[in-house]
């Protein structure tokens, strides 16, 4: 079964079509990155693969789970970190993950777990008890990312987790992402080609709502017919403005 | 019900950590109730006038203090709604009603808290003053109190959900001044009679007051007691049934 299907999705405001006639299919445990400039489509692909947002037609699936008709089973099964920080502000990074875990389950014995497991996972405790708002940047994407993964998703949305990070903070956050690689499906939406490049299994490059090209850097390189990431974008976003 | 708690849960922290639900909720209505104390011993005894004695008083400004409730309602909802927090929280399993029950359930606790506050000061005040104050009227006042405080908790649900951060609070203070001025908190409605009356009688905000200083004095009878609270009741389902819709709609409009 495929982690994510899509099938002619499309998404239009009014007279803006955000997204195109998407067709994507993405493997279990692969880390697949929708890459794109800003207004490309690529949140709003996420907002309707994780629910956040009808489709206007077409369709989607999150392992064999229709996003239109089976809101409930897809929000079971994922765990998304928006591209704005979404962390309760006054509550301390131990509460926004109790409070995340309570939500998904009332196991309070599982719950203590979960959070001690992300504590770990992201190496959060010299700040698990400091408020959010106390918190740098890269630490806040952190403990968002550390919040969408409570719940053990099998699939995980990150928005542009680094945009905004300095290049210090970015590292330190593909790191974590890099642990995650393989055991759940995770898609990436980012701008940066360097964060595609560095932590992909397969990269799509959209432009205008649509899928401008999809696959390994290597095949993305061979189709645009240029060397390195950002070469190969820059041909194939050329080539789809012509 | 999980869902519920935890979110409630989340809301009561995050608002018992802003000093200004302190300052607001908590501390003005202690403020109002020395001030107006002060007010009432400077007013001539000949002159009759006794809305300002703390018999009448502690039941107008524990309804006045309700509509700063209000306000932290709208601000917690709106400011919640302009972030992406609650972005996050619709891709849970959570539903409208999770998140209104959500946001409910810890503005009533704080508005309890602000209810028992305002009736130990003013039960120190009566002592000082030597006006009498009945324990029991006191206690009855806060179970009649609580409808309306459902009602102040609706309208801030109703403006947080329907305005933003910062067009709703402007609202409130317009809910605000209507409910001290038409709530007859701050002047007494039925001595003045006329257009003002019946201008106070067409808002809830009168009942709330009226309900309120009748189960203090322990004055149960229909028209002082049973009607002012039946209409606060009434007011208090409809206004948080029409926050509860609203929220809904918003949320499904939100994920369309």
């Amino acid at each position: 079964m495929k982690a994510i299907e899509t099938k002619a999705l499309t998404k239009k405001y009014k007279e803006k079509t955000a997204v195109n006639a998407l067709d994507i299919a993405v493997e279990e445990g692969e880390l697949f990155a929708l890459l794109g400039v800003n207004g490309a489509g690529k949140t709003t692909t996420i907002r309707m693969l994780s629910c956040l947002s009808a489709p206007t037609s077409g369709e989607a699936s999150v392992l064999g789970h229709n996003v239109a008709s089976e809101k409930s089973a897809v929000k079971e099964i994922i765990g998304i970190s928006p591209q704005d920080t979404a962390v309760a502000e006054n509550l301390t990074v131990r509460e926004n993950l109790e409070f995340m875990a309570k939500v998904h389950s009332a196991d309070k014995t599982k719950n203590a777990e979960r959070v001690e497991k992300m504590i770990e996972l992201f190496g959060m405790s010299e700040v698990v008890n400091s408020r959010a708002k106390t918190l740098s940047g890269g630490w806040k994407r952190k403990v968002s990312i550390a919040m969408a993964l409570i719940s053990e998703p099998k699939v995980l949305f990150l928005d542009e987790p680094t945009l905004g990070l300095d290049v210090l903070a970015r590292r330190e956050l593909w790191k974590v992402i890099r642990q995650l690689k393989g055991k759940i499906t995770i898609i990436l939406t980012t701008h940066y080609m360097e964060e595609a490049e560095e932590l992909s299994d397969r990269i799509a490059i959209m432009i205008n709502g649509k899928v401008a090209a999809i696959g390994t850097l290597p095949e993305i390189e061979a189709e645009a017919g240029a060397q390195g990431l950002e070469n190969a974008f820059v041909a194939i976003a050329e080539r789809g403005v012509n | 019900m999980n869902r519920i708690l935890a979110f409630s849960s989340r809301n009561i922290k995050e608002l018992l950590r802003d000093p200004l639900s302190y300052i607001f909720c908590l501390g003005f209505p202690i403020i109002m109730l020395i001030i107006m104390t002060v007010v009432d011993q400077s007013i001539p005894r000949e002159s009759g006038m006794t809305v300002f004695h703390i018999n009448n008083l502690c039941g107008g400004i524990a309804m006045f203090g309700q509509t700063f409730v209000m306000l932290f309602t709208a601000l917690t909802v709106s400011k919640d709604r302009a972030g992406s927090f609650l972005v996050r929280m619709y891709a849970t399993p959570m539903t409208s009603g999770d998140f209104t029950l959500g946001y409910i359930i810890p503005m009533l606790i704080i508005s309890g808290l602000q209810l028992a506050i305002t009736f130990c000061a003013s039960l120190i005040i009566s002592l000082i003053t030597g006006i009498e104050l009945s324990i029991g009227g006191m206690l009855l006042a806060f179970i009649v109190l609580i409808p309306s405080a459902v009602m102040f908790i609706g309208f801030g649900m109703l403006f947080g959900t329907l305005f933003g951060e910062k067009s709703a609070p402007g609202l409130c203070s317009i809910i605000i001044s209507l409910g001290s001025f038409l709530g007859s908190v701050f002047f007494d409605a039925e001595n003045t009679g006329g257009v003002m009356l019946t201008i106070c009688k067409c808002l809830p905000f009168f009942y709330c007051t009226k309900s309120a200083r009748s189960a203090i004095s322990l004055n149960l009878g229909v028209e002082e007691f049973v009607i002012p609270l039946l209409i606060v009741c009434g007011s208090a389902i409809v206004i948080t049934s029409l926050a509860m819709a609203v929220f809904s709609t918003k949320m499904k409009a939100d994920l369309s």
